[in-house]
């Protein structure tokens, strides 16, 4: 082909009017007659273009017209420039991107016909013959409208007049102002903290400052976002000394993890912030509480936009640290479980429960060893005395724990949960989540664990599962040099992944890590199949809506718009983040 | 602190002693029973073919590979399972490596001052200090602000070095510290290698620079199948050497 033109420069005098000789020959054997799958598709391509142009000619002539004459025009300035040295930034634009062969041509023309096709019917749907009024968009008014034969499109008031339940679903108009004070809040922070790390302020130091404020509320943000959004009880006017100390010292048992593993120094500050982070939170949490200032909602009537991105929001935050364990846990490289302890723990174990369980022989003392039924005699047919004899598996399991991972308990145990999480249906787990939760967690007062919290427990679950494998990938990603280097300078595992590894495969993973937020936030529609009023649930909620009944278009566009418009924001903002830390990559 | 005073003093004698190492991988015997005395501030090159476990030898002197029998004794300390005892000596005992395995993520300051702070736990002040006498030592310190990335090999090498010096390690293991550079920057890395030498390190060197080793080593160890075939002065081991293994090497790095 000809040579190639930076349309972005201006073309000089010399190039602009050179007329290029045209080799006939070459041209046809490069556009048409190189190879027979050219040739079959130049003809059928033609073939479709007349026949998709006849169509539209008699479909709507004037438009068509219109296409084909701007099509053979942008031909022309480009046979124009080729043939006799006419060129202008356009021609070579048009050229080196839409016609740079007959082929090529050809599909453009297809495309036109096609893009104005669809664009002029959803016009004429959207804009020309569309509603936008709340009362225009009532059920009453278009049957009104159809028995009169005037032809609707879109009623666009329905996403105005169903705003409250878009946004916030079932939830009691009375919370609206908590929801929006939420919104002002984590707006604000993220403002602020793109702000404060421009990199212009990186001497400034009142900015730092205010970047150092940001940061503190950040922390303190998911317990306010709580407060707002769930409200705290009444739980009666005094402190409980018991449930203070008690915490404090998790706490203080934290910080000293963490200052074991050298994360914090002791310095005064930081020993007075985690002395007192818990009292005071304590107190102003009861000081809350008593006065009734923000009163418990029912979190099950979280609904619509607010509940898809609390679900995004708290999934992804929760499951990244979980992956990033689970992906850790499963190439450790710990010290496994000797044979020499297993096989005898698995013998006693085994014999015992077949002589308690099986055959119902008591042992000892122990209640739990004596309440089981004679599973052996009370069986009836052969199935039933086969399952009577479950604990042999337990030898099997052994020795397959024993020969898969050589007795290393955190590397099977990562594997055992990933692949059982990856091997179920996320609905399933949802629906186990929701029944298994109030056996392991706390119930709150009113004996019944929050449907929403879990399956935000069962959906971290599930994605921190995926997260861990993709993690495992990005670690694998990084050469053995670095984590050698990293032994050689005497550093501890934690300190290794902390400063050397999880920096580097966390950077290699941003696109992954950004595809797997807006997967998780895109899929979480599927808690609307268990009762769950979500984005898309509500939207689906507001077209069977008797006021509403049959807007389904215009509710999907809708939905269409915002998730595409959230998903391309995080889409956006990880790119963003991939080119600020893009320094320094081998 | 002055950088030129050399290094601390071992708290032994013997900065290195090796009994009867072996190490298999699998099946394969890489090292078949390696015995090895290195005297506090001794600089010893060894050479061999490839595969002759050289490499997997010096590797064995901070854990990098396991031994699974004999024993090694790095200034006083043995190298067991234990944990502590691995930490302690890697802190005592630097390496510098053929493919440099600086961290790409990282400035070269932050590369060199990382593990003092959290190892060491210097103060950020007293580590860039040193960082810099050391990137001042081996002629670079005006790259200290840049990532490595975008310094070239024969600069990268050099701050690998000061990286492992800034530790302050009493015992330097280089393996094969200029085999993945240009001929042209082979030099400056040898320059500084040959100043450590001077300043009374103890240094194990796995190369293949033959005037260095001449030249700077007090011993030569040539190994051949995981096994220690000749252990001689530079003098004796390049004119006269004993074993015709040895001969057979020499004459063929020699007249290639």
């Amino acid at each position: 082909m000809a040579t190639t033109l930076n349309p972005n420069e201006s073309l000089k005098d010399e190039q602009r009017f050179k007329r290029r000789k045209i080799n006939w020959n070459y041209f046809l054997q490069d556009n048409i007659t190189g190879s027979t799958g050219l040739t079959v598709w130049i003809v059928f391509m033609t073939i479709v273009n007349l026949w998709f142009s006849v169509r539209q000619l008699g479909a709507a002539p004037g438009r068509t017209i219109v296409v084909l004459a701007v099509w053979a025009a942008l031909i022309l300035m480009v046979v124009a420039g080729e043939m006799f040295g006419i060129r202008s930034r356009v021609s070579e634009w048009l050229k080196n991107n839409l016609l740079t062969s007959v082929s090529n041509a050809l599909v453009t023309l297809f495309l036109m016909l096609l893009l104005t096709m669809a664009f002029t019917s959803f016009w004429h749907y959207a804009v020309t013959t569309a509603t936008w009024t709340v009362a225009e968009s009532s059920i009453d008014f278009r049957s009104a409208q159809a028995e009169a034969g005037v032809e609707i499109g879109a009623s666009w008031g329905v996403i105005w007049g169903s705003r409250k339940l878009l946004l916030t679903g079932l939830l009691e108009p009375q919370y609206n102002g908590r929801v929006i004070t939420s919104a002002i809040l984590i707006g604000v922070l993220w403002l602020l903290t793109s702000i404060t790390n421009r990199d212009r302020f990186a001497e400034n130091n009142g900015v730092q400052i205010l970047k150092n404020i940001t940061n503190i509320g950040w922390l303190i943000s998911p317990f306010a976002l709580y407060i707002l959004l769930a409200g705290i009880a009444y739980e009666g006017p005094f402190i409980n000394f018991s449930t203070l100390i008690r915490w404090e010292i998790v706490v203080l048992a934290i910080f000293g993890l963490l200052y074991f593993f050298n994360v914090l120094q002791l310095t005064p500050l930081n020993i007075a912030i985690w002395v007192l982070a818990w009292p005071l939170a304590y107190v102003i949490w009861r000081f809350i509480g008593q006065n009734g200032w923000y009163p418990p909602i029912n979190v099950d009537q979280w609904g619509g936009l607010l509940l898809t991105i609390i679900f995004a929001i708290f999934v992804n935050l929760a499951s990244f640290p979980v992956g990033i364990l689970l992906a850790l846990g499963r190439r450790a490289d710990v010290q496994g479980i000797p044979w020499w302890i297993i096989w005898p723990v698995t013998l006693i174990l085994t014999t015992i429960l077949l002589y308690t369980n099986t055959f119902g022989n008591c042992l000892g003392t122990i209640p739990a060893l004596c309440e089981n039924t004679n599973l052996w005699a009370t069986s009836r047919n052969n199935i039933e005395r086969g399952i009577a004899l479950w604990p042999l598996i337990i030898p099997l399991l052994a020795y397959l724990f024993q020969r898969m991972y050589n007795g290393n308990m955190v590397q099977a145990a990562s594997v055992v949960f990933i692949e059982f999480v990856r091997g179920v249906p996320l609905i399933t787990l949802l629906f186990l989540a929701i029944v298994m939760a109030p056996f392991f967690l706390p119930v709150d007062g009113s004996g019944s664990f929050k449907k929403v919290f879990a399956v935000m427990i069962g959906y971290t679950i599930f994605s921190a599962a995926y997260m861990a494998e993709l993690i495992r990938g990005g670690l694998q990603a990084i050469p053995r040099g670095q984590y050698e280097a990293a032994d050689a300078l005497g550093m501890n595992a934690l300190q290794k992944y902390r400063f050397i590894i999880l920096p580097q495969a966390l950077r290699i993973l941003i696109p992954a890590l950004a595809g797997s937020v807006i997967g998780t936030f895109k899929s979480s529609s599927l808690v609307s199949l268990i009762g769950l009023f979500d984005f898309v649930g509500i939207g689906r909620a507001v077209f069977t809506n008797d006021q509403w009944l049959g807007l389904k278009t215009e509710v999907y566009l809708f939905l269409f718009i915002a998730y595409f418009l959230v998903s391309s924001i995080v889409s956006l903002y990880s790119r963003r983040i991939e080119e600020s830390t893009g320094l320094g990559i081998r | 602190m002055d950088v030129m005073q050399g290094p601390e003093a071992t708290k032994t004698k013997e900065a290195i002693v090796c009994k009867d190492v072996h190490k298999w991988y699998g099946e394969f015997e890489a090292l078949k029973g390696v015995d090895l005395t290195v005297a506090s501030g001794e600089v010893v090159v060894i050479l061999g073919p490839s595969g002759s476990g050289k490499s997997t030898f010096i590797r064995c002197m901070n854990r990098l590979e396991e031994h699974q029998e004999g024993r090694i004794i790095i200034d006083g300390t043995e190298l067991t399972h234990d944990v502590r005892n691995i930490n302690e000596i890697r802190r005592e005992v630097g390496m510098v490596f053929q493919q440099f395995n600086l961290f790409p993520h990282l400035t070269v300051l932050d590369n060199i001052t990382l593990a003092p702070i959290n190892v060491r736990k210097w103060t950020r002040e007293k580590a860039e200090d040193l960082a810099m006498l050391w990137l001042n030592r081996v002629g670079i310190p005006e790259q200290a602000d840049k990532y490595p990335g975008q310094l070239s090999g024969g600069q990268q090498q050099r701050v690998a070095i000061a990286r492992a010096l800034t530790m302050q390690p009493k015992i330097l293991l280089f393996d094969e510290p200029t085999s993945a550079l240009d001929p042209e920057m082979i030099s400056e890395v040898l320059d500084v290698m040959r100043d450590l030498a001077e300043a009374g390190y103890t240094i194990v060197a796995v190369t293949h620079e033959m005037g260095f080793a001449r030249e700077v080593a007090k011993r030569i160890i040539f190994m051949d199948g995981g096994q220690i075939v000749e252990i001689n002065s530079p003098e004796n081991f390049f004119n006269n050497p004993t074993h015709e293994r040895t001969k057979l090497f020499l004459s063929q790095i020699l007249n290639h």
